[in-house]
């Protein structure tokens, strides 16, 4: 036993490093005076410098983050509580919900992109005529678009993460709680999302990460005003990336990773 | 596959009441409009012919459908579209192998590692994610290509004389492949992990089974909903994938998801795109089916 | 709990973000759906400065990209960027808005080749951006035959170096140009006359890269390529190795333009700025940025000497060049033949 645990832990380390290398590998390169990424031209701080003054870059850095904050929480409400109904109810025509909800990840995105942009296209004109017997807002392409299309794909993520953990639970394990006297969602809160915690975890932070680094569904609902920085950084492919663009990602991963440790230590003292 | 499917044929499920229902809403409505409606607008499309711009002109066909299976010039059964089928079946199948045996003792260690830096573990197997595809894969092309880090380091330490190629060949695209799904494997397969009871384990090698055999009597079946949930979020985007094949195989075998990104980024045919999403969509249904009916006789 | 209050607080951040859509539209604003990077920051801060109008930019990386938005409808943009074959699709299909030569005084600076080109007989709806050209890009350190022509780098004596733009119509004009075809006659006869050349030359090749051959020649993958001339300059300029040849067979001529599709609410505001990056010393801007061919000839004449220089962005000598045409439905059989042919090895 203690052997197996050795071992997987050995060979975890061997996978971190996998994980790790390329990211290394572009932090290295941040610092690589060549404007082209792939040469090796000598030390410099230059790439940090240009960084710090690209507005539009840091503006979409912005932008990702909200619009992968919001999918996220959106992703994680609609799995958690999918994935139980689904779970504790026997609804007719289960199967075919269960595979509907595999269509978003199935898809080629660039399908799932045209046909959300034909979707709010026809949908835009009706809403807005209607919008506009009371109110100045307008529906437009923008964060509310590309927010929807994110939590299209990414709640199916939860969904099926959440429903592994459950296999096996009692499916009435809550009433137990409702019975004492605990009002249904007090006692799903109570009792159902602290044992589904770890998966609730996973499942947020696959649909972080896949809202975070998405890009061709994203172009085609997006507006002028909610660029991302996956957008940005596919234009930029094209002139060549420029190593500005791996002092974003070494920034980005090195203030999450200092960020995550930082608030571990943090709860250890506090404890 | 049962787990899946939200098991629908537990004992103790029951039919949804109102309240039931009441709360199934948002969902419905959710997939009503966001998946259904836009699957509706793409079937409604795969029927439809082109004007010389690409706009879609609302005329019946089949031409679409009939192009994926047959020759266009011969009117005999053609094997185009079917090869690129195939093709990135098997991509995203021996991506999933791999990535099951890559990724399951990460899991399992990091569901047995300590309570409180499980979730911290759980961020790190994540973070390298959250930079952009682009320039991961771009790191990846640096450190394979001929001139490439790792042929330098081979011929440095003179463990080969000639560089050798890497880069652009299908062991590169698989490699790009596990490298990007690993962690929608490690984090399901951590779920079922982090439930196993340590007690059970500890008695099946206490009852003198071997690991090989405590693994496949007691910790797979217990873990097994979470292998399948990992599988399916490895294996279903991997079928559709198209970034990874271009860059890293450089687009020499197309994957049906470069081919149907080139309908409708380059030949500007969105019927024909929209037949081969369709195809897709029900070749994946019906296998999914076949699979969950299999799986439930061979439960019961 | 504390993640939740976290999570809670970015989520009304994000929803305080989202009206700030329609409060813009006050003020005087152009909405510019262009290339990605292909309009240098520098020229639109500057253009703001100078008007006081506000920009709004949008991108796209390719022109199916571009029309798939445009076409879908229910979008504002003032100012597109077509490359010569699209803009040729959208002047037929009357997507286009005419434009006021008068509110554009500098269009003098034009050099006449590049104006009332085919696709736009009458300048009337196109003001071109940059011209380049698709040529043959070969590192002479490691090929020592000459190359002239398309021939040559599939004469399958570099099988598996060779890179090649990952675009269909590229490629099949490419093998009709060696029959002395031209690019814009895409008949089902001719297509059948090019299978088998096809079917010799692709299994040769190594990569289809569309968005970045360089990388390829850089690390060392391919020795030969066929490629944008834009490519071939930052590789001239990288290292002198890297030579560009216009294929003797006949090379394919792109333009991209600037035009301003239908009911585009703010015309006048994307006159104002076509009139300003024709200004001399704002297209030199943009040379500086893409080492494309600059269209605008006084301009060019600012351009500094090592600028001009490089084969890739001005070739001398004599040239066949021919732009694309707009052809319609044929662009599905095109693809079927070469994606057929892309799976075969080489043997």
């Amino acid at each position: 036993m203690e052997l197996v645990n050795l071992l997987c832990a050995g060979w975890s380390g061997v996978v971190f490093l996998f994980l790790y290398l390329p990211i290394v590998l572009l932090v290295v390169y941040s610092f690589n005076a060549s404007e082209l990424s792939i040469i090796w031209g000598g030390f410099s701080f230059e790439w940090y410098e240009k960084l710090w003054n690209n507005g539009p870059l840091i503006d979409a850095t912005k932008n990702s983050l909200i619009i992968a904050a919001v999918t996220t929480v959106l992703s994680v409400v609609l799995g958690t509580v999918g994935a139980w109904l689904l779970y504790r109810y026997k609804f007719p025509a289960l199967r075919a919900l269960g595979t509907l909800i595999f269509i978003p990840m199935v898809i080629p995105e660039v399908i799932m992109g045209v046909s959300m942009l034909i979707l709010f296209t026809v949908v835009a004109v009706p809403l807005n005529a209607w919008l506009g017997t009371f109110t100045e807002a307008e529906f437009a392409r923008g964060f509310a678009t590309i927010i929807i299309a994110h939590t299209t794909f990414c709640f199916p993520f939860v969904l099926v993460a959440v429903q592994a953990r459950l296999a096996g639970v009692d499916p009435f394990i809550e009433e137990a709680a409702m019975d004492l006297g605990a009002p249904p969602l007090k006692a799903f809160w109570l009792v159902m999302v602290p044992y589904l915690l770890p998966a609730i975890v996973s499942g947020a932070l696959m649909s972080f990460t896949l809202s975070m680094d998405e890009v061709i569904v994203t172009f085609f609902v997006t507006g002028p005003e909610s660029q991302t920085l996956p957008l940005k950084i596919f234009g930029l492919a094209k002139k060549g990336l420029d190593p500005s663009l791996n002092a974003v990602s070494a920034v980005f991963v090195l203030a999450t990773a200092v960020l995550v440790v930082v608030s571990d230590r943090v709860r250890k003292l506090n404890r | 596959m049962q787990a899946a499917l939200g098991a629908p044929d537990t004992t103790g499920t029951r039919r949804p009441g109102v309240i039931g229902w009441l709360m199934m809403t948002p969902m419905l409505l959710w997939l009503f409009a966001f998946v259904i409606a836009p699957t509706l607008i793409l079937l409604v499309y795969s029927f439809c012919q082109r004007d010389d711009l690409g706009e879609v002109v609302y005329v019946f066909t089949w031409d679409n459908y009939r192009r994926i299976f047959f020759d266009s010039d011969t009117g005999a059964f053609g094997t185009t579209y079917l090869t690129v089928f195939v093709r990135s079946v098997v991509y995203a199948g021996l991506t999933t192998i791999i990535c099951l045996i890559v990724g399951y003792p990460v899991a399992w260690f990091i569901g047995r590692a300590p309570e409180s830096r499980r979730n911290l573990l759980l961020t790190l197997v994540m973070i390298p994610f959250w930079t952009s595809f682009l320039i991961r894969t771009y790191a990846w092309i640096t450190i394979l290509s001929t001139n490439g880090l790792l042929n330098g380091f081979l011929q440095y330490t003179k463990l080969i004389a000639e560089p050798f190629e890497m880069l652009y060949t299908p062991g590169a695209v698989v490699l790009g492949l596990v490298y990007s799904y690993l962690p929608f494997l490690i984090l399901p397969v951590y779920g079922s992990v982090e439930k196993l009871d340590n007690s059970l384990v500890e008695a099946a090698f206490d009852l003198g089974a071997g690991p090989m055999r405590a693994f496949q009597k007691v910790i797979l079946p217990l873990t097994q909903p979470g292998v399948i949930a990992g599988v399916l979020l490895v294996f279903i985007p991997a079928i559709g994938m198209f970034a990874i094949s271009q860059l890293m195989g450089g687009g020499t075998d197309p994957t049906i998801g470069e081919v149907i990104q080139n309908q409708f980024m380059q030949a500007r045919d969105w019927p024909f795109g929209a037949a081969l999403g369709m195809t897709l969509v029900v070749l994946f249904a019906v296998a999914f089916w076949f699979t969950s009916r299999h799986q439930s006789v061979v439960e019961n | 709990m504390k993640t939740i209050r976290f999570v809670l607080a970015l989520t009304l951040l994000a929803a305080t973000a989202l009206p700030s859509y329609g409060q813009a539209k006050k003020k005087s604003v152009l909405n510019l759906f262009c290339w990605s990077e292909y309009v240098p920051q520098e020229v639109i801060d500057g253009f703001a400065k100078e008007t006081g109008i506000k920009v709004n930019v949008e991108n796209y990386a390719s022109n199916e990209e571009m029309l798939s938005k445009l076409l879908a409808g229910g979008s504002k943009y003032d100012l597109v960027q077509p490359s010569e074959y699209t803009v040729e699709s959208l002047i037929k299909a009357e997507k286009l808005e005419p434009l006021t030569a008068e509110n554009i005084p500098n269009l003098k600076n034009l050099d006449p080749k590049f104006a009332k080109m085919p696709h736009d007989p009458e300048g009337k709806y196109s003001v071109p951006w940059m011209a380049g050209t698709v040529g043959i890009v070969v590192n002479t350190a490691k090929v020592k035959t000459p190359i002239t022509g398309y021939k040559d780098v599939f004469d399958g004596t570099h099988k598996r170096r060779i890179v090649v733009l990952n675009d269909s119509r590229e490629i099949v004009s490419w093998a009709l140009a060696t029959l002395g075809i031209g690019p814009n006659d895409m008949t089902p006869e001719n297509l059948d006359k090019a299978k088998p050349i096809l079917s010799e030359w692709l299994p040769q090749v190594k990569v289809y890269d569309s968005d970045s051959p360089k990388t390829a020649f850089l690390n060392g993958d391919v020795d030969l390529g066929i490629v944008w001339s834009g490519e071939a300059a930052i590789l001239w300029k990288k290292d002198k190795k890297f030579t560009y040849v216009l294929p003797a067979e006949g090379a394919h001529q792109f333009i991209d333009s600037l035009c301003v599709p239908k009911g585009a609410p703010n015309k006048e505001n994307a006159e104002k700025f076509i009139n300003y990056i024709l200004k001399p010393e704002v297209s030199v801007l943009i040379s500086k940025e893409f080492p494309y061919t600059n269209p605008n000839a006084e301009a060019v004449k600012l351009l500094k000497p090592e600028q001009r220089a490089n084969p890739a962005s001005y070739p001398s000598g004599d040239l066949k060049l021919e732009t694309f045409k707009d052809i319609g439905k044929a662009a599905k059989d095109i693809d079927k033949v070469v994606t057929d042919l892309k799976g075969r090895k080489a043997r």
